[in-house]
């Protein structure tokens, strides 16, 4: 009795499995009834996730608020952490709780794309001008064939070397001239050193590879082929070597950690350090007058090519007013308003006009070395290089041979990129 | 009783319980009228994980469908009551009993339930606290989750054992897998037992009754139970830096000479320094926790142990010892099963650095700071999911079978 009583039961639960069947969905096409010519609706408001930073949040508002008086658009700005807004997006956004702009550093490209959640931009060319030319690479990208730009760019980051007034005189313009200092100015006994930099960060060592004719993935910039990589090429081989003949004893010591560098650093024992802009205003407070800035120096003959990193105005895919929300996103980065960013937020304007405005000499420096930047690669398959390669950094600067290290690493990279699901 | 299969609460109403039949059957229809498309959504959901890219979400299925294989639970359950309980009574009346009246029948039923209905609210939420995610995270090793496949752009497929065969068979995984994990074993039972020897050999010293400024030595020893362990944990890890950290630079160079120990670049040294750290971290509670269990133990045993002349050793091992882990085996348990996923050590001190060469996990990496890394680095869930998985059951075996032996938790009555 007992058991047919569970037998029923369970054809019956078996039954309702297999009963489960699709609800009735409209098909939504992605084509939306957006105006080509561009005279969408106008909405009543905009929502846009701004990243919760203090100062960054308040010129936000202000000029949100100057759109919201010439377009009499409301304008909500959220704040929202950066590095969540993608997380939060890809499930808010399907159920209508997006945003209309949200605001990502580029390198997350491949990964929004790929999830579907920013929306290609149509700019007309005249627009894009007004933009550093790297900065409008840095936003493009290719998926399934097809190169469209994802975002409004909004603020440049690169690095450059910071110095020590006190301890060199004259600014590093060629490698071999920062070599000398290290050598000249190191005492490792009374921890003094003549230059300093963590070894184990590809971001602030591409340029040894980058000159010398090794870079990461093959293509053009958005259009990248990752099954190209060029990190252990002949070049990047000679690049490596000479960044090993900085470090050992007498020289930078390979435990170097990043807190190393900063504490040192603003203790006023380093000649000359590795950083970004991110980093001028604990440099300034500790050192104050004595901070100097110069571009990254010459390597191979040809200015230091340094990653570039470009924060982006984003369309959502999920927004009901895709036009409007790229003309607030064109509004927000428009020169004026870039160069009131600037003052307020202090993260460098990707505008021309507004860069070149600038009149503090560091910034100065910051835009004369963003000529010579490369955008760093956007495509997903960018996460796998960077713990191989910083490992890799790591081993050529305990010692280890330049050439296996980095086979061995790319080797790590390609396996890593198949293991993470890539298909392409 | 077949009137019960057909439709919950008719076989009640066949046996003249009229309310509690009544009650059935609404609970029935209101199951029906609320839940029944809800639940045939979410089980769509979970055997297909949708169909139309950008428009389904793999994910928010595979939730939907979690929720209503819960919810089928309960229904069925009460379905199956419902039938043995129209039985139960069909058979009762047959044989002559006659049911209670209402008011009565409640108040047989509040005498006898109470216990379960007090515990309820706390099984509901351990449903969807414990059971829920624990579902949700077994399903997922068994998808093909990763950045390639992520909703909303692109759906999220059932691929079976794939996973955990890869983790089996594909180098980079293989390799990597069993290095971490027989250094996850190592570093579970090496640094719990250093801390737990650690802590009965200052409890026993600070309990010896010749010790004076008992107080003062006690709260000395319990101060690194004190600080936060993460910030303990990050002045080590600049401590240890091979060629600033203080105990190179202070300690081992000027006593010893020559440049120090790679603490930091050596994975056994790293390993060396981080079980350190632990036992550091560690021994302060388990000191704690037996200077408490050996004031309990009774002064007469001794005294008896003294009568026969007991050794010193001999007392420790027949009086003490015994004791001691009688009262706190479940709680050591805990430790061990707590250093195995203890994350907060092994990512702080260096991210599970050093680097070694040729596989994609650091020299001190765990199994569980190795599925973060493959979570947030590269993005792979579901692998991340199959070696939690295989973490989880690791675990809880161990524990399940520790918790069979220990004496304190056996019922009242079996010891």
């Amino acid at each position: 009795m007992e058991r047919r009583v569970f037998s029923v039961v369970a054809l019956l639960s078996l039954f309702l499995l297999l009963a489960a069947c699709a609800p009735d969905r409209e098909e939504v096409t992605s084509e939306q009834d957006t105006n080509s010519e561009g005279t969408a609706e106008k909405p009543e408001e905009l929502t846009i996730w701004a990243n919760d930073e203090e100062k960054q949040l308040e010129a936000i508002k202000k000029i949100a608020a100057d759109y919201e008086e010439q377009e009499g658009i409301k304008v909500n700005v959220v704040p929202k952490s950066m590095l969540d807004q993608v997380q939060e997006l890809s499930l808010a956004g399907p159920e209508g709780n997006g945003p209309d702009l949200f605001y990502q550093p580029h390198d997350q490209l491949g990964t929004i794309v790929a999830q579907g959640l920013a929306e290609p931009l149509n700019i007309s060319d005249e627009e894009l001008s007004g933009y550093s030319d790297v900065a409008v690479e840095a936003v493009s990208y290719k998926y399934n064939g097809e190169t469209a730009i994802y975002g409004v760019p909004s603020v440049l980051e690169t690095y450059g070397v910071f110095y020590n007034k006190d301890i060199i005189s004259k600014a590093p313009e060629t490698i071999e001239d920062l070599k000398t200092i290290l050598e000249k100015h190191t005492n490792p006994a009374k921890d003094e050193y003549g230059f300093l930099m963590k070894p184990n960060d590809l971001y602030f060592a591409y340029p040894f590879f980058k000159n010398y004719g090794g870079y990461i993935f093959g293509g053009e910039t958005g259009e990248f082929d990752t099954t190209d990589i060029g990190l252990n090429n002949e070049g990047a081989v000679e690049g490596g070597k000479l960044f090993q003949s900085f470090f050992g004893s007498e020289k930078i010591p390979p435990g170097t950690t990043a807190d190393v560098v900063d504490g040192l650093f603003t203790a006023g024992k380093v000649g000359a350090v590795i950083n970004g802009p991110w980093s001028i205003t604990g440099y300034k407070e500790a050192i104050g007058d004595s901070l100097g800035f110069a571009p990254f120096p010459e390597i191979n003959g040809e200015p230091g090519k340094t990653l570039v990193g470009v924060k982006s105005w984003m369309v959502s895919y999920y927004s009901e007013n895709k036009d409007w929300a790229q003309d607030l996103a064109l509004f927000m980065t428009n020169e004026e308003n870039q160069k009131y960013y600037f003052e307020v937020a202090g993260e460098m304007p990707t505008n021309t006009n507004a860069l070149e405005s600038i009149e503090d000499p560091i910034y100065n420096a910051f835009a004369e070395q963003v000529k010579y930047g490369v955008p760093m690669p956007s495509t997903p398959q960018m996460s796998q290089v960077w713990e191989p390669m910083n490992n890799a950094l790591q081993f050529i600067a305990e010692g280890e041979n330049v050439q296996a290290v980095l086979d061995e690493a790319v080797r790590q990279i390609k396996t890593k990129i198949q293991a993470s699901g890539a298909s392409q | 009783m077949i009137l019960s299969i057909l439709f919950a609460g008719l076989g009640q109403l066949y046996n003249r319980r009229f309310m509690k039949g009544f009650t059935f059957i609404i609970v029935e229809l209101a199951f029906i009228v609320t839940l029944l498309e809800s639940i045939n959504y979410g089980l769509w959901g979970l055997r297909t994980l949708g169909t139309i890219p950008g428009v389904d979400h793999s994910i928010r299925l595979l939730v939907f469908g979690v929720l209503s294989l819960i919810g089928v639970f309960f229904a069925l359950s009460l379905y199956i009551y419902n039938v043995v309980d129209a039985r139960n009574q069909a058979r009762k009346i047959q044989n002559g009993w006659k049911p209670m009246g209402f008011r009565e029948s409640m108040r047989t039923f509040y005498d006898h339930a109470f216990p379960y209905l007090m515990t309820f609210p706390g099984l509901v939420l351990m449903i969807f606290v414990v059971i829920f995610p624990l579902l949700f995270s077994v399903l997922l090793a068994f998808t093909n989750y990763n950045l390639y496949n992520s909703p909303p752009r692109n759906l999220v497929d059932w691929v079976g054992f794939e996973n955990f065969v890869n983790l089996a068979t594909v180098p980079i995984w293989q390799d990597t897998f069993v290095s971490v994990f027989s250094w996850t074993i190592v570093w579970t039972v090496v640094a719990t037992t250093l801390q737990i020897g650690l802590g009965l050999f200052l409890a026993l010293l600070v309990n010896d009754p010749r010790i004076k400024f008992k107080k003062l030595i006690r709260t000395i020893l319990i101060l690194p139970w004190a600080v936060p362990a993460f910030v303990t944990i990050l002045i080590f890890s600049a401590m240890f830096n091979d060629d600033f950290g203080a105990i190179n630079k202070d300690i081992i160079m000027p006593l010893f000479g020559g440049d120090g120990l790679p603490w930091l670049s050596d994975p056994f040294y790293a390993r060396v320094a981080i079980i350190m750290v632990q036992t550091w971290l560690g021994f302060p509670f388990i000191f704690a926790l037996f200077t408490g269990v050996l004031q309990s133990i009774s002064k007469d045993w001794y005294e008896a142990a003294d009568v026969d002349g007991g050794s010193r050793f001999q007392k420790f091992r027949h009086i003490t010892l015994p004791h001691v882990m009688f009262a706190t085996a479940p709680l050591l348990i805990m430790q061990y099963a707590q250093n195995f996923n203890n994350f907060n050590v092994i990512y702080l001190f260096n991210e599970g650095g050093p680097p070694v060469r040729g596989q994609n996990a650091g020299g001190t990496d765990i199994l569980i700071s190795w599925v973060y890394k493959l979570t947030f680095d590269t993005n792979n869930y579901s692998m991340a999911a199959a070696i939690s998985i295989i973490m989880g059951l690791f675990v809880s075996g161990f524990a399940f079978y520790q918790f069979r032996r220990t004496r304190s938790f056996k019922e009242e009555g079996e010891i």
